[in-house]
């Protein structure tokens, strides 16, 4: 009984490196009004295993709505075997977009870990139309093989900063070995950022430790993304928020990260 | 094709509607059109102070369904008649709210503050509530049951239906208790107290350590207790447990239920409760039914 539950179909999902697929679907209702940082719920069965759908950023809305994804798990893995033409039950757009920086920034540094990446490719087509901004991407992945071709953020004049945990392309160690590369300046720097939760607590340091401005676009189990159930929601500074619909993009400086 | 129930002096248009906790929130993704043709609606419950709700992970999967422990998050009986309830109004089909008071008193408060208000329905009283002085839920002891109905009954000017646990040892003393205290009607089944466990971490998943078991994974008990429960007492019955489908609803029916809910199934698919009403009609009309009463119980011996 909602009215942003479609079935669209499949335009094409492949392989774009070896750990990450790119799934692209033919959704205009949802290509119309997508923000970066809003997501869609995607049913994942046909039948009731896995029996939540699950939450995925929207990578890019150009012609299609395009996801971004690492099959890790029996939903991922479902959605893998997708072909051209298939039908797919989606739910979207959903939640609180990033919002665009204000006019005094001058430097958006975006910090994404793993899959995090996700969000920030179409954030990236939309901020790179913005004069004299400086965008920068650091991006921290397990190894090689997780580290997406950089190509597109490249066209965007997205500066990157990469680092692996085994070293084997960019620095060894943790994203946060990147921040000391960046200068920022509480009044032209905003950060936003996207990745797993020790990731986004150390992105919140940095930023209190500098005084720092940001959001964050957080995970939690969902099962409607519709702020129905109340089942997703986080600690803030303000209580208790859901994930689907007050995020999934938050203050970053209100988050409380566990 | 006639498909009104009644529950007391209030009628529905038809049997279908949803479960509490389960259905609401943001108007701004409702089909209107479509939430329109259900027979009623049942928001989440209230209580009388607003209440903040567990801590996360409140919500895990399990196989064909699901825990939660959302801790009865709401903002409170005078939160929610300012704020929710105009925007339920809207949309123009009879409300059944559902509260839970943690002792008489606050039941007291509830049922007069809802009084006060226009455009409400029914009644649901969510009894799986404390059990003052008792290790027990109100839904578990058949004399509180009858206290707290019959004292709702006494003061609400809409029909009152309680609203009962599947986690007790035999669910027809409860349900009798109800009646006897004058319940309209009777809902069933609220959630199966369960866990899972993460076996790395060797930690119970969810924050409030314990959550109810929801989903078509319940649906074949839900449907057994419905049957006992119709057999036992002579009140209508609006049941719940994993509804999926129409034929799922058609079990409960059969089984003796006059309305059916929509619960856990919404967050899978947002559409199934105007399926399950689609399918009631389709096969009504295959079977040449022309009024739902007709298959109300209308269990065949084996
Ligand atoms: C708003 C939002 C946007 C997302 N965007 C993307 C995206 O663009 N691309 C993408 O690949 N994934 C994204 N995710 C995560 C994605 O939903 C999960 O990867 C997916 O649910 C995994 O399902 P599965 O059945 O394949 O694996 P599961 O078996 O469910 O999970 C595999 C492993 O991942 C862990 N896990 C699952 N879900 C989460 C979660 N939400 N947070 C932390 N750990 C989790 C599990 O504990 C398990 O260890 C997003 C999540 C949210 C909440
Ligand atoms: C996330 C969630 C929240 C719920 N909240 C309430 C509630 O506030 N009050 C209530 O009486 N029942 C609540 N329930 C129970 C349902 O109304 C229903 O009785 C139960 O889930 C069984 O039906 P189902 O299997 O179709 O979901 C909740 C269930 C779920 C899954
Ligand atoms: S997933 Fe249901 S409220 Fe967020």
């Amino acid at each position: 009984m909602s009215k942003i539950q479609n079935i669209f179909k499949v335009v094409s999902n492949e392989k774009l490196c070896p750990r990450f697929f790119r799934l692209c679907i033919d959704a205009k209702s949802i290509l119309k009004k997508i923000q970066p940082g809003q997501f869609i719920h995607i049913r994942a069965t046909d039948g009731l295993e896995p029996f939540f759908r699950r939450p995925f950023s929207v990578y890019r809305a150009q012609k299609y709505v395009e996801i971004f994804y690492e099959p890790i798990g029996p939903g991922t893995k479902n959605l893998a075997l997708k072909k051209k033409g298939d039908d797919i039950d989606v739910l979207g757009p959903l939640g609180t977009p990033f919002s665009l920086p204000s006019k005094n920034i001058k430097q958006v540094v975006m910090i994404a870990g793993g899959i995090g990446i996700a969000p920030f490719l179409a954030f990236s087509d939309i901020l790179k139309k913005k004069k004299n901004l400086e965008l920068i991407l650091l991006y921290g992945g397990r190894t090689k093989g997780h580290v997406y071709p950089m190509k597109e953020f490249k066209a965007n004049g997205v500066k990157i900063l990469v680092a692996t945990d085994d070293g084997s392309i960019g620095a060894k160690g943790r994203v946060s070995e990147l921040f000391s590369k960046v200068k920022t300046d509480p009044k032209t720097t905003f950060l936003y950022t996207c990745g797993p939760t020790p990731m986004m607590a150390a992105v919140q340091a940095f930023a209190k430790k500098y005084n720092l401005q940001g959001e964050a676009a957080c995970e939690e189990v969902m099962a409607c993304a519709l702020g129905a159930c109340l089942g997703c929601s986080i600690k803030t500074t303000e209580g208790y928020k859901t994930v689907c619909y007050d995020g999934p993009v938050f203050d970053l400086n209100k988050v409380i990260f566990h | 094709m006639n498909l009104s129930i009644n529950i007391g002096n209030t009628t529905f248009r038809n049997p279908v509607t949803v479960a509490s906790g389960t259905f609401g929130h943001a108007e701004k993704y409702y089909n209107l059109d479509e939430v329109k043709q259900l027979g009623a609606i049942v928001p989440k419950t209230v209580t009388l102070p607003a209440q903040t709700g567990n801590p996360p992970q409140r919500i895990i999967e399990t196989p064909s369904g699901m825990l939660n422990a959302i801790g009865i998050e709401n903002p409170g009986v005078d939160g929610f008649i300012e704020k929710k309830l105009p925007t339920f109004k809207k949309i123009g089909i009879p409300l059944i709210i559902s509260i839970l008071g943690h002792n008489d008193d606050q039941f007291r408060i509830l049922t007069e503050k809802f009084n006060a208000v226009d455009g409400i329905a029914a009644l649901e009283l969510n009894l799986s509530c404390p059990n003052l002085g008792h290790k027990t839920l109100v839904a578990q002891d058949p004399e509180a049951t009858f206290r707290v109905v019959k004292l709702v009954k006494s003061l609400s000017r809409v029909p009152v239906i309680a609203k009962l646990s599947p986690n007790v040892t035999d669910i027809t003393v409860i349900a009798k208790a109800a009646q006897e205290a004058g319940a309209d009607g009777i809902s069933l089944i609220n959630t199966f107290t369960a866990m899972v466990i993460d076996v790395k971490k060797r930690k119970s998943i969810l924050g409030n350590f314990t959550g109810g078991l929801s989903g078509p994974a319940i649906r074949p008990i839900a449907v057994h207790m419905v049957h006992q429960v119709a057999k036992t007492v002579n009140i209508p019955i609006i049941a719940m447990g994993g509804i999926a489908t129409a034929s799922d609803a058609l079990e409960f029916l059969i089984a003796g239920a006059s309305m059916v809910a929509v619960g856990t199934m919404n967050f899978v698919n947002p559409r199934a409760p105007l399926e399950v009403l689609q399918g009631i009609k389709e096969y009504m009309k295959e079977n040449k039914i022309d009024d739902i009463k007709q298959l109300i119980g209308n269990l065949h011996k084996n």
